[in-house]
């Protein structure tokens, strides 16, 4: 996941090795030209920058933050959450450009890396929350049709089995035909208790029969699926809203799509405007290697990613680690 | 959240409006803008830098018609290249045709199929669907739920795990029918198993159409998947569903530029009858997140003929009764006023909210108390005092208070236009009076 767009920050930050490499060549005319073929990126910076004296003006970056802000949104990465990311590169090079002779790579990466990580916040490990709340921890899930709220519920319920907890599914998609028959497949696949009603029914009704059968019988989570809705609906997010009042979940956990461009950023406001997210989790995102959806939810809602979807499978979830994800981002070793 | 993105545009279109000349950097403002809301708008970001570049020549070398406003043109140009980029509406053809749908999952691919079955069911057509989802638990379920309130035979086993063979004996199944309908698994074009499936499946129906059913969220993603499934069974027409969010749909334009093909229906709503036939006009303005600009130019095409309005006696600032009159009568033919307006892309004016709320019916009222002033009284509305007020109500058949509102809504209106003028130079007041009047 995310190639493409490690890829292309690499370009970019070749970009800027360049136009370093230019500026300094401006600066430094005399300058011999450093050891040869360096493979490695860093590498390269460091001989051409560290060892002379150079300042990065903001003319300087004008260009490269352009070229990085095309691909960003190239990667799905909202515009607005772009710009603000572009904004933080250039507050914190300009921020930086007096203090002559610092390592400019340094500079340009952490700044990048700053951003990134600015934007992703911190992962959210399930496993651990749950093992510090009291049982049954209630796990609603929310998000727009089509996302893959009903596959991450029974991903998510095979996870959690796996690690050692009981889990209830609440069949709370009473609206979709064949979503009651999905989800029960799922869970029989899989061996988890299933609680439905009718096609039809009040999902707060499933949802609190589920809640109510997690606590009779002990299980330690209950997963509560739910009908896509438009953020734009608002009789539907008011039945969520009182889906929320009559089960009180513990997490509230947001389904979107890695495919979904600047709408994503939409929806993820009016939802957690309309009923609050504590969590998200991004889904499809083997089919769009690139991470701009991810970028772009975390820094609207300011909400951590918890697991991420990479195909069809129910072992075919990963919880989601941003440190981890923009060091890969910008390793080295492409 | 929403209302911003179309106002950058609006903001670089009101910079314009002033200008006699074309002014590049005027120029560069507005594409910049537009690139920003197409980008917004998930529009592929080569395809917005080709546009825009586009747009931006053919705005600085082309000499704008006579009697068109700089604005105009420029508009004018941005309309026919969106225009030209989207090809037309995809055709659909009454008649015995077999339908392919592929898309990538959740696209809505199942819901469309029921959506497009009763289309062609209520267009008088022998309609039947086959549900070749042979992985997804209840797609079968949700199909045959969705066929059998509408009586449409669906043919699926949920038992067998090959999709070529239920399509095999589905055609069988489904002989006698015109309109086949083929629903299939969601898939991504990275799955070569699956692509090759689709490929099985559309050489096994030979089928008329293939369409792509597309998520109008789509991202930056749309180009590829699009260009991936046209190589495999040559995509003739998209889909675009789930309208009714607050998605604009932009990766429908590079599907459409990637396959060559156009957009036939658009999904919006969660029923069965939530199908509409495409129409470019409307996505352009939803794109844009600007009025109908089409429209708007049709409508005042229309009311141009009539309704004269001295231009000059207001530009002195004097705006009669009479004046109103006629801008009542040409807005009455252009719909209701707060329509007018934000179909208008630069209609930013701030007019006094009861001018929006003017209903007809109300306009209507004020021409007739209108029509009961003497030629003098429209001239110089100053002169209505108490005892003319009674006689003008007498005469059109209304109460004193009526024809008080009506000299209430004039001064405001007064006051209004005297705003624009003051604020905006001579040469908005004339375009205001051009769009507004309809002259």
């Amino acid at each position: 996941m995310f190639d493409g767009l490690r890829e292309k920050l690499q370009k970019i930050t070749t970009g800027f090795e360049e136009r370093i490499a230019t500026a300094s060549a401006e600066s430094a005319p005399a300058a011999p030209k450093p050891e040869k073929k360096d493979p490695s990126l860093l590498g390269k910076v460091r001989v051409l920058v560290t060892d002379r004296e150079f300042i990065i003006s903001e003319k300087d970056i004008e260009e490269p933050l352009f070229e990085l802000e095309m691909v960003l949104l190239e990667n799905d990465v909202a515009l607005p959450v772009a710009d603000e990311i572009i904004a933080h590169i250039r507050k914190d090079l300009t921020g930086e450009r007096r203090k002559i002779g610092e390592r400019v790579d340094t500079i340009v990466l952490s700044a990048l890396k700053g951003a990134l990580l600015d934007v992703l916040g911190e992962g959210f490990d399930l496993v651990s929350y749950i093992n510090n709340h009291e049982r049954p921890v209630k796990i609603l899930f929310t998000g727009v049709n089509g996302t893959g709220k009903t596959t991450t519920v029974a991903k998510i319920g095979a996870y959690l089995k796996k690690n050692g907890f009981s889990v209830v599914i609440g069949a709370g998609d009473t609206f979709r035909a064949g979503a009651i028959e999905q989800i029960d497949v799922h869970a029989s696949r899989i061996g988890i208790r299933i609680i439905q009603h009718q096609q039809g029914a009040d999902p707060s009704a499933v949802l609190f029969d589920a809640v109510q059968h997690a606590e009779a019988n002990h299980i330690d989570v209950v997963l509560a699926d739910t009908a896509g809705r438009f953020h734009n609906r608002v009789n539907l997010m008011n039945q969520l809203d009182k889906i929320r009042r009559v089960m009180k979940p513990d997490l509230i956990v947001y389904v979107d799509e890695a495919v979904a461009g600047n709408d994503a950023v939409v929806r993820a406001f009016e939802f957690e405007k309309s009923v609050g997210t504590d969590a998200v989790v991004l889904t499809k995102a083997d089919m769009d290697p690139r991470g701009g959806a991810a970028i772009s939810i975390a820094h609207t809602i300011g909400k951590p990613l918890m697991f991420l979807g990479t195909g069809q499978g129910y072992d075919d979830i990963v919880p989601f680690s941003p440190g981890q994800m923009v060091d890969e981002l910008l390793s080295e070793a492409a | 959240m929403l209302d911003h993105l179309g106002s950058s545009l609006k903001d670089a279109l009101k910079k314009l409006a002033g200008k006699t000349v074309v002014d590049r950097t005027a120029v560069e403002d507005l594409v910049k803008d537009l690139q920003r809301a197409l980008i917004q708008a998930d529009v592929n970001v080569r395809l917005v830098m080709q546009l825009s570049q586009a747009i931006k020549t053919r705005a600085l070398e082309e000499e704008p018609p006579r009697g068109m406003s700089v604005r105009e043109h420029v508009l004018r140009i941005v309309y026919q290249e969106l225009v030209r980029l989207m090809g037309s509406a995809g055709e659909v053809k009454l008649g015995s045709q077999t339908i392919l749908m592929a898309g990538l999952q959740g696209s809505g691919k199942t819901t469309t199929t029921a959506k497009l079955a009763r289309h062609f069911q209520r267009k008088g057509l022998k309609t039947a669907v086959i549900c070749a989802d042979t992985f997804r638990p209840g797609a079968y379920d949700q199909l045959s739920t969705l066929c059998s309130r509408l009586n449409i035979p669906c043919f699926g086993n949920p038992q067998e795990k090959d999709a070529r063979v239920i399509v095999r004996d589905g055609l069988k199944a489904t002989g006698s029918a015109e309109v086949i309908i083929i629903d299939t698994q969601g898939r991504h074009a990275l799955e070569d198993d699956l692509i090759q499936e689709i490929i099985d499946l559309n050489t096994l129906t030979g089928a008329t159409h293939r369409w792509l059913v597309l998520d109008a969220a789509i991202g930056q993603k749309a180009s590829e998947q699009a260009r991936r499934f046209h190589e495999a069974i040559d995509i003739d027409g998209v889909i675009l569903t789930k309208m009714d969010g607050t998605a604009k749909g932009g990766g429908a334009l590079s599907a459409v530029s990637e396959t060559g093909s156009g957009i036939v229906f658009i999904g919006s709503g969660e029923t069965i009858e939530d199908l509409e036939r495409f129409d470019p006009d409307g996505f352009i303005s939803r794109l844009l997140g600007m009025g109908d600009l089409k429209a708007l130019v049709e409508r005042a095409q229309q009311s141009v003929s009539e309704g004269e309005i001295d231009v000059n006696a207001m530009m002195r600032g004097k705006f009669t009764l009479r004046d109103m009159y006629k801008q009542l009568e040409a807005v009455n033919r252009m719909g209701p006023l707060k329509q007018i307006m934000s179909m208008m892309p630069l209609g930013n004016i701030e007019l006094p909210g009861d001018a929006y709320d003017m209903t007809s019916a109300k306009m209507a009222r004020y021409r007739i108390i209108m029509d009961s002033m003497t030629g003098k009284e429209l001239d110089e509305p100053s002169l209505i005092a108490s005892s003319r007020i009674h006689r003008i109500a007498r005469g059109s058949g209304s109460t004193p208070d009526e024809v008080r509102e009506l000299l209430k809504y004039y001064k405001n209106m007064k006051r209004a236009l005297k705003g624009v003028r003051g604020g905006a130079g001579k040469f908005n007041m004339q375009r205001l009076m051009k769009k507004f009047g309809g002259m």
